[in-house]
């Protein structure tokens, strides 16, 4: 147990004030997302692991968890993309270039990159649990020579919901990523595949002893994505997700994000499968 | 370790002699029934017989309310607080209540250690105060014996209507350097004070019923009785969890951020934005608080987190007690191990 007495000043932070980063460019990209790049001051880079999250600051409202989709190899600047879902993403939706928002973070423990070189890499994106793994996906584009194959499953709802249409072109359009977009409903344009995500993992050819999975997406689509990859033979601890749930600090402190004994925000938000498969309400 | 006599009619001298190091804060009286821990204005007033105070000590390091930061909306600036602790005295504080303190400690410490916290933490010094258990408090199931002295830095044994102060620390000793009418007897630590609360089974045994509770039918009849109002976490001395929120001021051109107490107990604590709640049953929420105190912390620290004061009974307009339900958790899980004895 903690004591007082181990404790010193030098010790203790101020955990709660953010650091003010100035909005270089921003991109409504969907009728709901925005995309926005911050630079923090002097230049300073965010220094964080593809997966980890930012406490985002809009004075007047609040903070709230937000994921880092830029990749830790793009120097100077990060990116945000925020769905407006809430009250504070919904004033997010008014800031534009040159305006200030408050970060506190780096936070949590984002995807164990030691672990996936040399490895296949299979993502899984659910609407808009692209946008943290798009961290991990330009990671692995930037250090290509590190991975091996590069296999990116994305499901929206409909082709209008598709975040980073440009960048998605630009990966089918190399050589070296797989890439497979399925929407549940097409429109008249789309040409595409259509149904849920699971639907695009029975037709992967997966070299099980080099792959390794990274899911994000909303809650009800872990259990079902698991259990396609299970029938794949794909291995528990070779399966990463990242779970959402609502915090306050950040830090391990205000107990929103606890999942049993877990604290998404320090032990998370990306987890080993193996981790909390036996956990109760984790999935 | 060093004893001095005292007499009831003594200890508003000692009150005053405290003072000399800074704001003495103690149990006063709140209307007939009610007790709360206030500074001390006049040492008279202050009660040694109580049962346990509404709020507990830790609304005085972690504020019910504390500002983290005033801010403009003007430049998108925010201006630091400055904390200034001025030393402080906790005067007739019972040993739960200390041990309170302790977890409280680990929790803001470990990890990553709140400046906060630990500025209101530091120069403060404890005077515990035995007490007489009531039908709520079960300290010494939880391991916490009344005359437990671990945080204390001086200590006061009701003795026949009297006391005595056992001096415990460093501290201790200057805290009461020059008082007056005070004299050096052998410590009685014997009395008989009895517990009329109790949970069966030995503290350390409680993990493994906990291991196997999870899925016990004991957390649906507690949730149709619980009224989800949070009155048990915001009283629990060992419960921490909070809000934070900004408040803007009329001319909407600043405001401050505050953190506020919150409760696991209330529907929309673990709700995100978007609708999904990960704890939307009231069953989620009771077991949650149980294995918080029992649990989850408890298995790596080795201690409960509950402190066994009864305040989350004695305060739950429902009528919910703690102990009974680890009991009721623990008959389940004997009559389980009955039933698989049978079988084998």
């Amino acid at each position: 147990m903690k004591r007082l007495q181990d404790v010193k000043a030098q010790d203790t932070q101020d955990l709660y004030y953010p650091t003010m980063c100035k909005v270089t460019q921003t991109k409504q990209i969907t009728e709901m997302e925005k995309w926005y790049e911050l630079e923090l001051p002097a230049g300073q880079d965010l220094g964080h692991e593809p997966g980890q999250f930012v406490e985002v600051s809009a004075f007047g409202i609040g903070e709230a968890p937000i994921s880092i989709s830029s990749s830790p190899s793009k120097l100077g600047k990060f990116e945000l993309c925020i769905r407006q879902v809430g009250t504070l993403t919904n004033v997010l939706k008014r800031y534009e270039e040159g305006d200030l928002i408050g970060i506190r973070g780096p936070f949590g423990k984002g995807y164990p990159i030691e672990k996936f070189l040399g490895k296949d890499i299979l993502i899984v994106a659910g609407g808009i649990g692209l946008v943290p793994l798009r961290s991990l996906i330009n990671y692995v584009l930037d250090n290509r020579q590190d991975f091996r194959r590069l296999i990116i499953l994305y499901g929206a709802k409909t082709p209008s919901d598709l975040l980073f249409k440009d960048e998605i072109d630009a990966w089918q359009a190399r050589d070296d990523v797989e890439v497979h977009v399925t929407v549940d409903q097409g429109d008249e344009n789309w040409t595409g595949n259509t149904g849920v995500i699971t639907t695009l993992i029975p037709g992967l050819d997966l070299d099980l002893s080099m792959t390794i999975a990274a899911i994000t997406g909303p809650p009800i689509m872990y259990k079902f994505v698991v259990m396609s990859l299970k029938s794949k033979q794909l291995q528990d601890d070779n399966i990463y997700l990242s779970l959402e749930r609502r915090m306050k600090c950040g830090v391990g402190k205000c107990g929103h994000c606890q999942i049993n004994g877990v604290y998404c925000c320090q032990d998370g938000p990306v987890f080993n499968y193996t981790d909390i498969k036996s956990l109760e309400e984790a999935l | 370790m060093e004893c001095f006599s005292l007499l009831r009619t003594d200890i508003p001298a000692l009150i005053d002699h405290l003072g000399g190091f800074g704001e003495v804060i103690a149990p006063h009286g709140k209307g007939d029934v009610s007790y709360s821990f206030e500074v001390v204005k006049d040492s008279r007033e202050v009660v040694l017989d109580y049962n346990r105070t509404l709020l507990p000590l830790k609304k005085l390091f972690l504020p019910p309310v504390e500002k983290l930061m005033d801010f403009s909306l003007k430049d998108m600036s925010f201006t630091p607080i400055e904390l200034k602790i001025e030393p402080k005295v906790f005067f007739a504080v019972h040993s739960y209540e200390m041990q309170s303190i302790l977890r409280l400690d680990h929790s803001m410490l470990s990890g990553n250690a709140e400046s906060n916290y630990f500025k209101r933490r530091k120069n403060s010094r404890f005077v515990g105060i035995s007490f007489n258990p009531d039908e709520y408090h079960f300290s010494d199931s939880v391991g916490i014996p009344i005359e437990e002295m671990e945080g204390f830095d001086l200590y006061l044994n009701e003795i026949d209507e009297n006391y005595q102060l056992y001096v415990l620390t460093e501290n201790g000793r200057s805290l009461i350097q020059g008082l007056k009418n005070i004299k050096t007897v052998e410590p009685e630590l014997a009395n008989d004070r009895k517990f009329k609360k109790k949970i069966r089974y030995h503290y350390n045994r409680l993990p493994r019923v906990f291991q196997y509770a999870y899925n016990s039918k004991v957390w649906a009849d507690v949730a149709s009785r619980c009224v989800g109002c949070g009155a048990c976490t915001l009283v629990c001395p060992t419960c921490f969890c909070f809000d934070v929120n900004d408040e803007v001021t009329v001319t909407a051109e600043d405001g401050i951020r505050q953190r506020s107490w919150d409760s696991c107990m209330l529907t929309t604590f673990a709700e995100v934005a978007g609708g999904e709640n990960f704890r939307e049953k009231a069953i989620n929420r009771t077991r949650h608080r149980l294995y918080r105190k029992f649990k989850y912390i408890t298995d790596e620290e080795g201690l409960p987190w509950c402190i066994g004061c009864g305040r989350c009974t004695a305060f739950c307009p429902a009528d919910i007690s703690l102990p009974d339900i680890v009991n009721e958790l623990i008959q389940e899980d004997e009559k389980a191990q009955y039933h698989q004895t049978i079988r084998v």
